[in-house]
């Protein structure tokens, strides 16, 4: 180590040697967590595991319902939260006024990000399945979790929105257009990528949630399948968290258990992956 | 032959909040020519031309008073369309802003807020727009690229091309140039004469020289105030306000 480096050490090299030990640290444990999961789960992947419903007191056979409920009920929540979402931040964004009561509201939404899952579980009976009488159905929990992605879409569609540059709606007004066509044609295709990746991480942390649709919806086994959006349904997380606890075989069906969670972080993931590649693709396309 | 004022602003005055911005504005435009508003940063140049196609109306603690009249009518009285004021008078902005869209939506932009659907007339109306702008050889087998990829001086012509779309009669230039290279600056420069046949055209610049080379009149602003105001050529050779002159020869600035 010569003169210059030893000086430069301290105040330059120490701190990146930790920042970096900081992100190999967080790389390593998805890492383990995902080749822990696949490792002990990838054995009873198969194509009967997808597709065919569990048997022998679910200690057989296969998670095809619960891969159908979540897919419902993620159908219902993005109906729910993705409009909601995009609408409430557009006004917050673009029509209301800076002041006392926006700031609160702001406030509140990235305060909602952080109430526990288990909160909205509790919200979503008393006003779904209790005051609107929608019972416990695959509407009641879609509803619910749309609830619980409302606060990442809105933000981050927020944060898309306030990264358009001015000019853009400037630009626009000059021309004579409206304040919504300018929003409409200029301000929200610019802010598309932003937005759409919100609202898939949205859905993708609602589809992992497990304490929201436990007593709004999900059935710990259904023999047939659901037939309307106020049936039951079977989701993967709370499959997943019943094989792990719940079981009467616990031991039994460790495998069963780590094969729904290769399915569900597979999901999940798949659903993250999509979001990268949509927003490359319409960033790309905005840039030309 | 008597030429008319095109744009006649009467003791106009501009708040923000509690710091007024504008005070007591009085200035003719003439048609078809070229006036020039110069003056120091923070002087309100800008925010008076903002005030003519009221852009300022999207700041909330803007108030204003006073008379600013187009062709005769009163753009702050309550009948004045805000969406016809905007086609009529047209803006461009100190850094090229071309939408993140192709060369041709870009420019058929405006012609589709107006309510122009039919497409052979839009690609009539893009052609004419970008050759006014001088842009069209440079671009018009590649209509469908995206403005985003052009060069900083083409993105500003395309800009102009944009707002020559909507056929404005009066032009407001909010230093077009200021982010340009010399030869991009001198492009438009030429492309703004040429507009003054059929174009009022009011220019805000902080180039002493592009005010001197391009316009007929100039309004020298200071602190809210317009100074001075009479033709280019005696503004410059032989101002009666001695910070006007401190100010053209760079005393100040």
């Amino acid at each position: 180590m010569n003169e210059q480096d030893r000086k430069l050490f301290l105040p330059e090299t120490m701190p990146f040697i930790l920042l970096r030990l900081t992100m190999i640290l967080v790389f390593l444990a998805v890492v383990y967590i995902f080749y822990d999961i696949v490792k002990k789960g990838f054995g009873v992947i198969s194509f009967e595991f997808i597709t065919a419903p569990p048997r022998s007191g679910m200690t057989a056979g296969g998670i095809m319902p619960a891969i159908l409920g979540t897919i419902y009920v993620t159908f219902i929540t993005a109906l729910a939260g993705m409009p909601v979402g995009f609408f409430a931040a557009i006004y917050l964004n673009e029509y209301a006024k800076r002041n006392l009561l926006t700031r609160i509201i702001r406030l509140s939404i990235r305060n909602l990000a952080g109430v526990p899952s288990m909160v909205y579980g509790m919200f979503g009976v008393a006003l779904f399945v209790h005051s609107l009488s929608f019972g416990t159905s695959i509407l009641s929990a879609g509803l619910t979790l749309g609830l619980l992605t409302l606060p990442v879409i809105i933000t981050t569609a927020e944060e898309a929105l306030k990264s358009v540059p001015d000019a853009y709606r400037e630009g626009a007004l000059a021309l004579g257009a409206s304040k919504w066509h300018s929003i409409r044609t200029n301000v929200i295709p610019s802010a598309f990528p932003g937005i759409l990746t919100g609202m898939i991480l949205g859905l993708s942390r609602a589809t992992g949630e497990t304490a929201p649709i436990l007593f709004t919806g999900a059935a710990f086994f259904l023999p047939r399948l659901p037939t309307s959006i106020d049936s039951q349904f079977m989701a993967l997380p709370y499959h997943l968290f019943i094989m792990a606890t719940q079981h009467h075989a616990v031991e039994k069906v460790r495998p069963l258990a780590y094969g729904t969670a290769v399915v569900l972080v597979t999901v999940v993931l798949a659903m993250n992956f999509a979001a990268i590649v949509l927003r490359a693709y319409y960033r790309r396309k905005l840039r030309g | 032959m008597q030429k008319l004022p095109k744009i006649q602003v009467d003791n106009f005055n501009l708040h923000y909040g509690n710091f007024q911005a504008l005070k007591n504005i009085d200035l003719y435009v003439t048609e078809k020519e070229i006036t020039a508003l110069i003056g120091p940063s923070g002087c309100g140049k800008s925010t008076f031309l903002r005030s003519l196609n009221r852009l300022n109306d999207l700041i909330d603690s803007v108030r204003c008073e006073g008379k600013i009249m187009i062709d005769n009518q009163e753009i702050y009285s309550k009948s004045c369309d805000v969406v016809s004021l905007r086609k009529k008078v047209g803006m461009v902005f100190q850094k090229p802003n071309p939408f993140p869209k192709t060369i041709y939506e870009n420019v058929a932009y405006g012609p589709r807020i107006h309510k122009v659907r039919d497409r052979k007339k839009l690609d009539m109306i893009v052609e004419k727009s970008l050759r006014e702008a001088a842009l069209w050889d440079e671009v018009k087998d590649d209509l469908n690229r995206s403005a985003m990829r052009l060069s900083g001086g083409q993105q500003q012509r395309l800009c102009i091309a944009r707002v020559l779309a909507v056929e404005p009669a009066v032009l407001l230039m909010d230093e077009p140039t200021s982010a340009l290279d010399p030869i991009a600056t001198q492009k438009i420069e030429d492309l703004i004469r040429s507009l003054k046949k059929s174009l009022t055209i009011v220019i805000v610049t902080h180039n002493m020289q592009q005010a001197a080379r391009v316009s007929d009149t100039t309004a020298f602003f200071l602190h809210g105030e317009v100074l001075e105001v009479g033709s280019t050529a005696v503004l410059f050779t032989s101002p009666k306000e001695r910070r006007t002159e401190d100010y053209i020869t760079g005393k100040f600035g």
